[in-house]
């Protein structure tokens, strides 16, 4: 990954997380909003690989965690996992159309959410949100609306490094 | 790059950051509300709350749009002043009610020195809300050095927001009443019956009377008992909304409408005196 290429996304997640906080609580549905931050993790992970997708989740979640007066890390290591397994998936699927992503996104939203509860029952957190299908359903259509934003976003700025290596291979 | 070693390498970034979340984890579990992590968790509020009050100033209008798109859209001036001019009337009722009922039972008592104490309060923007689906949370534009405390109560001409839990010096998160870890005391306004209101994380809270042979009604207007320590009492929570009896018939889910819109919110009062029991029990000891 090129050096612009971090650059630039360390500026999406930075842009993510101020949305996350400030923005995206007030288009709830539901009473469910988009989560950014996995949302760009996954389509991360999916564009530059498994670690990329862990290392911005992983970012983007102590962020999350920081931000509200939760328990410190949780949040960063559902997200290093969700962005991690985006990646490894991905390589099982040969294609670059926007499906792969919207998937991905679609059934890591449950992933993400159900990790995130187990966390806290082990953490031994008495009082958890009730734990709805249709609550994870929703969260998960609603971040399948973004991934149809947001992949399209990122993979106009991908960096000559990358597009050169892909040009060489589909030329070779 | 061969397959193999990349595929290790990838397995110990991935361990190593595992490594990370679950030791700032377990940190932050084992220390107390001073600890360094939670200072970092305000430091941070403060300095985030400049951007995100921008960006909530920013997207404000579309937010209005939004609300009034999802809700009805038929929603306009009129009708939010309507509303205003409702709970303002609703307010004074109460208030009326609240006044009468307490004189009767200051008269039984004849304890003439307890009087409603005034509130003083200061008012504060709303600049950010609970980034993610499991948590009622909202950030305001006031902190330590405003004279906010944690645990003291947040309220609106219409009742009951919530209550602060975290302070910074020029920010403090709220939780609201409907936070699924959210307990606040509670009582029925015309048979006094105690009992808590909890939070589901929804827009219905769930009132748990003490005694479960209370008399609860449909329309019972549910108010702050003041036990607990943390919220004044005769704050308006909301509205009963539905008494449901559980399948087993041993207790009853009682469910409260609260007054409070919450999506609609942009300003906040936090009533700062009188301090809350519990701040001034901590800064006793």
């Amino acid at each position: 990954m090129s050096r612009n290429r971090e650059l630039f996304l360390f500026v999406v997640v930075a842009l993510a997380f101020v949305l996350q906080l400030s923005v995206m609580p007030q288009f709830k549905l539901l009473g469910v909003q988009p989560d950014l931050i996995l949302v760009v993790a996954i389509v991360v992970a999916v564009q530059d690989g498994p670690v990329a997708g862990a290392v911005v989740g992983f970012v983007g979640g102590m962020l999350q965690d920081i931000a509200s007066p939760q328990v410190m890390g949780v949040s960063a290591l559902t997200k290093t996992l969700a962005g991690f397994m985006a990646g490894v998936l991905k390589d099982f699927f040969m294609t670059y159309s926007i499906l792969l992503p919207v998937l991905l996104v679609f059934f890591l939203t449950f992933f993400e959410i159900l990790l995130h509860q187990g966390v806290m029952v082990v953490l031994g957190e008495d009082v958890l949100p009730p734990l709805r299908a249709g609550v994870m359903f929703a969260a998960a259509l609603y971040n399948v609306l973004a991934v149809l934003v947001i992949y399209p976003l990122l993979r106009r700025f991908r960096f000559p490094e990358k597009e050169d290596s892909l040009l060489v291979t589909r030329r070779a | 790059m061969p397959a193999a070693p990349r595929t290790s390498r990838n397995r110990i970034i991935l361990i190593l950051l595992i490594i990370v979340c679950v030791s700032v984890v377990t940190l932050y579990v084992r220390e107390t509300d001073s600890g360094p992590l939670h200072k970092v968790q305000n430091f941070f509020l403060d300095l985030v709350s400049p951007v995100s009050s921008v960006f909530a100033k920013v997207f404000r209008p579309i937010k209005d749009g939004f609300v009034n798109l999802v809700h009805l859209p038929s929603l306009s001036k009129e009708r939010a002043d309507l509303q205003r001019e409702v709970a303002e009337l609703r307010r004074q009722r109460i208030e009326s009610k609240e006044i009468i009922e307490e004189n009767q039972e200051l008269r039984k008592l004849l304890d003439w020195g307890e009087t409603q104490a005034e509130f003083e309060t200061v008012g504060a923007d709303i600049i950010g809300q609970s980034p993610d689906n499991w948590q009622r949370l909202m950030i305001v534009n006031k902190g330590s050095s405003a004279g906010v405390k944690k645990y003291m109560a947040v309220v609106t001409e219409e009742g009951l927001v919530g209550r602060v839990i975290s302070v910074g010096s020029r920010s403090s998160v709220v939780q609201l009443v409907t936070d699924s870890r959210s307990g606040v005391g509670a009582r029925i306004q015309r048979s006094r019956e105690t009992g808590i209101v909890e939070g589901r994380n929804e827009e219905i809270i769930r009132f748990v009377p003490m005694n479960q042979d209370a008399d609860i009604r449909k329309g019972d207007v549910i108010e702050t008992s003041g036990l607990g320590g943390t919220v004044p009492p005769g704050v308006v929570i909301g509205k009963v909304s539905d008494v449901k009896k559980r399948s087993s018939g041993l207790d009853r889910f009682v469910e409260v409408r609260p007054y409070v819109s919450y999506s609609k919110l942009d300003k906040v009062l936090i009533i700062v005196t009188p301090e809350p029991e519990s701040v001034i029990l901590k800064e006793a000891q």
